[in-house]
């Protein structure tokens, strides 16, 4: 209230700085901002986007995933060795998909009915979809001869444009409405808002945090399986990198607009930034540790402002 | 000689005049209380003389030196708080407690002895005693707060402020409190009492001051003050105009409880009944059970025994969202924890229970939503900027009103309104009054709990009062003020 010069500034900070950064390597890098470079850039964020436009909605009912990564790791090895055994490629992503389901409904199980911690429930879950992924694989990489048509759904593209980047689109808009234009949607944010008043507002609460946790193990495993397909292959640390990235991008996304809220545009943003950062980097010939290291500072800035604008807020 | 001096104190909030160019003086060595309605502006006064937030205008002065306090840390050093919460560590001794943040120590290693003995010394001077090595979480009430007075006592305050110490105590034990401060008093220790209970200020006070509506409207001497002036200048309207009352016809029954039974809460046998068009007021101390049996009820808590009707029909109510699809609906005593989500849009808030209707296709229309939204904020006057306006940033009586009109245009039959008027300012009390009685004129029942007698003898058609989870006793008008209190202390044996 005191000038909106400064709630400005806020509100849109994450936003100031993708822009200014990406001014900056538009000038300093030479065809950084061309065409092919910019859907390079959305392709090497794809995936990334929608493993935390999942994570998203655990956050919206007000949960945490730790299981994500390896819910991830495990529909990527299941959707490759079913394929590779001569499953029909539509039914092994069905299995994928289902697998990623069933540990999201387990984790809201554990979580709103027996009453265990978000964050202990799905740790353990987590370190058990690990285990089931060395259990499957024993410990090597699944390669072979896979179907042009299942490859095709990370390697085609459609008017120019590559499949991943489309899958993705279409994830981020799903979710946006979702979460803004749907009564359950809403109803999840009533839930992550306040349980309390939801309940006695007579929302289901307990429906929509396991709802929140399946939505999170299923962008998972739709991540695992298009990985799958942009590889050709399957590892068993395939997608544990996107654990550190999806809780970045994701506590980047609730500096967006919303200050302190989880949403669907704003954990694209980050993706966004985070894409940004780390292609601009690479192109710059700057190492991967200091593109970490400077991930790292960016997220505390951006958490930093947050929390001041939390305070400012509640002291009135 | 002054110790505390307050001169022109404001404070403004989003919307609100919490207060107004208050001045006053705190003598040393007297108890002064600072009496006045909810939302008269006493705890906005606590707060920013022990340094929670800045005035917006207003000076402060202690022992004559003017004081900017930055936090409640720099506060601490002059001014004391013991607040109705008290903030100790239950799985720490009495005398961890005492020390915590300010233990005695020889580079990393605590001195127990001394602290001991200090702590021994404190309690003799001001003839306090506490069992130290007791754990907080086995002392009982009145321990912890002498605890809580003793923690405040060793940093040797210049004041000491007391913020309704005894709303969540027992008779007896308010009582002890209440001699211990006066004992504190005898010892120099100046002192600061907010309370809302007259007659407990008149047995302590030497002077008082009276708050209303944000303004220092009179600052009495002990010896010329009655009841009657007080409460005259707490309300400065007439009593008729506070209570507006709406002519309306009271019709058929309309709800029914029969012998309800829970041993979750430990109701046995409960029976009651609302009329259609009926305020039902339900009067008792805190835990007496009024707003466990709302809840109880409102939430479907089960199994339970006993029968429930609503407009003739056997209601079975099994889910949280039984009783609400029932047309029962209720506003929630903590209307930040459990009646509002702060950090949404009035809209937001206010459309929840009703987005099913303004879904077009699959999605929420934007527009219906914002047309239902503003129809809300208008019939029941709530003063927003917009309906984007996060509802935190509104005043406490708009927030109420919030979290009522969200249940407006449901077609609920039956009201439950919790302790609706607390933390509210006066005109908008009046209104929630005045949205009470439409309701009823438009026959629903309302089932009123209140812990201000007042306002349910002035608004309730009839009054039930409870006492250890039991109704004890029903009221009609004209309702005899003293007797309804009687039952609520428990016919005046305690």
């Amino acid at each position: 209230m005191r000038s909106s010069i400064s709630s400005n500034i806020i509100k849109y900070g994450t936003i100031i700085a993708l822009f200014l950064i990406f001014l900056t390597f538009s000038i300093i890098i030479p065809g950084f901002a061309n065409k092919t470079n910019l859907l390079n850039i959305l392709k090497q964020i794809a995936l990334l986007t929608i493993i935390s436009e999942g994570f998203t909605m655990c956050l919206i009912v007000g949960e945490l995933d730790l299981s994500f990564a390896n819910v991830a790791s495990l529909s990527s090895v299941v959707v490759a060795g079913l394929i590779l055994k001569g499953v029909n490629p539509a039914f092994s992503i069905l299995l994928a998909l289902c697998v990623g389901a069933i540990f999201g409904i387990v984790n809201g199980l554990l979580i709103t009915k027996v009453g265990i911690l978000s964050l202990i429930t799905t740790l353990a879950t987590g370190i058990i979809a690990g285990g089931m992924v060395y259990f499957y694989t024993k410990g090597v990489s699944f390669y072979g001869e896979m179907p042009q048509s299942f490859l095709n759904l990370a390697r085609g593209s459609f008017l120019g444009i590559p499949s991943l980047v489309i899958f993705m689109f279409i994830i981020v808009i799903f979710a946006h409405i979702f979460i803004n234009r749907t009564v359950p949607g809403r109803h999840m944010e009533a839930t992550g808002g306040n349980r309390l008043a939801a309940r006695l507002s007579g929302i289901n609460t307990d429906l929509y945090k396991i709802l929140g946790m399946t939505f999170s193990s299923l962008g998972a495993a739709l991540t695992g399986i298009l990985l799958t397909a942009r590889l050709g292959s399957a590892n068993p640390e395939g997608a544990s990198g996107f654990l550190m990235d999806g809780f970045a991008t994701a506590l980047l996304g609730m500096t967006v607009l919303t200050v302190g809220k989880p949403s669907p545009i704003g954990t694209f943003v980050g993706a966004l930034l985070i894409g940004i950062l780390n292609n601009g980097m690479t192109l710059l010939g700057s190492p991967y540790y200091v593109q970490d290291i400077t991930k790292g500072v960016i997220i505390i800035l951006a958490v930093t402002i947050t929390s001041f604008q939390a305070k400012r807020l509640e002291g009135g | 000689m002054v110790v505390l001096e307050v001169k022109k104190l404001t404070k403004e909030f989003p919307g609100v005049i919490a207060l107004k160019d208050v001045d006053f003086q705190l003598m040393k060595g007297e108890i002064h209380a600072v009496v006045g309605e909810n939302g008269a502006g006493k705890s906005t006064l606590v707060k920013i003389i022990s340094g929670v937030y800045p005035p917006t205008s207003g000076k402060i002065f202690i022992n004559g030196k003017e004081m900017h306090f930055k936090s409640t840390r720099e506060a601490f050093k002059y001014v004391g708080v013991v607040y109705q919460e008290r903030e100790l560590v239950p799985y720490f001794t009495g005398l961890q407690n005492l020390f915590l943040g300010y233990e005695i120590k020889m580079g990393f290693f605590l001195k127990e002895r001394d602290m001991r003995f200090k702590a021994e010394q404190v309690m003799k001077k001001y003839g306090l005693s506490v069992d130290l090595d007791r754990l907080v979480s086995e002392m009982g009430s009145a321990e912890k707060t002498i605890l809580t007075i003793l923690k405040i006592l060793f940093r040797n305050p210049a004041i000491m402020i007391f913020d309704e110490p005894t709303s969540s105590l027992s008779i007896k034990e308010a009582r002890i409190l209440l001699d211990l401060i006066k004992n504190l008093k005898k010892k120099g220790v100046s002192i600061l009492y907010i309370s809302h209970n007259i007659q407990e200020v008149l047995s302590i006070a030497d002077r008082i001051t009276v708050l209303r509506n944000g303004e220092n409207v009179a600052t009495l001497e002990r010896e010329y003050a009655t009841e009657q002036k007080i409460i005259k200048c707490m309300i400065n309207k007439e009593l008729r105009e506070q209570y507006p009352k709406i002519p309306r016809k009271i019709g058929d029954e309309l709800f029914r409880v029969e012998n309800y039974s829970n041993d979750i809460y430990d109701f046995k046998n409960i029976s009651f009944y609302i009329r259609k068009g009926e305020i039902v007021g339900f009067a008792g101390l805190v835990g007496s059970g009024r707003t466990e049996l709302a809840k109880s009820i409102y939430t479907a808590v089960h199994p339970y025994r006993g029968k429930i009707f609503l407009d003739g029909k056997k209601l079975a109510l099994r889910r949280t969202s039984d009783p609400i699809k029932n047309g029962i609906v209720m506003i929630p005593e903590n209307r930040r924890e459990e009646g509002l989500f702060l950090d949404f849009s009035v809209e937001k808030n206010l459309t929840l229970p009703h987005i099913h209707s303004l879904k077009k296709l699959f999605l929420i229309s934007n527009t219906l939503s914002r047309f239902k939204a503003l129809r809300v904020i208008k019939a029941l006057n709530i003063k927003a900027s917009n309906v984007y306006q996060q509802v935190k940033t509104l005043s406490g009586g708009n927030q109420q009103k919030v979290v009522i009109g969200k249940w407006l245009e449901k077609y609920a039959k039956l009201w439950i309104f919790d302790e609706t008027t607390q933390g509210v300012d006066v005109e908008s009390k009046t209104e929630i009054y005045i949205i009470m009685q439409r309701l009823a004129n438009d026959g629903c029942g309302i089932w009123f709990i209140s812990s201000d007698i007042r306002e349910l003898t002035a608004i309730a058609d009839r009054i039930y009062v409870m006492r250890n989870k039991e109704i004890v006793a029903e009221f009609s008008p004209p309702y005899d003020y003293e007797e309804i209190l009687l039952k609520m202390l428990g016919g005046g044996k305690n």
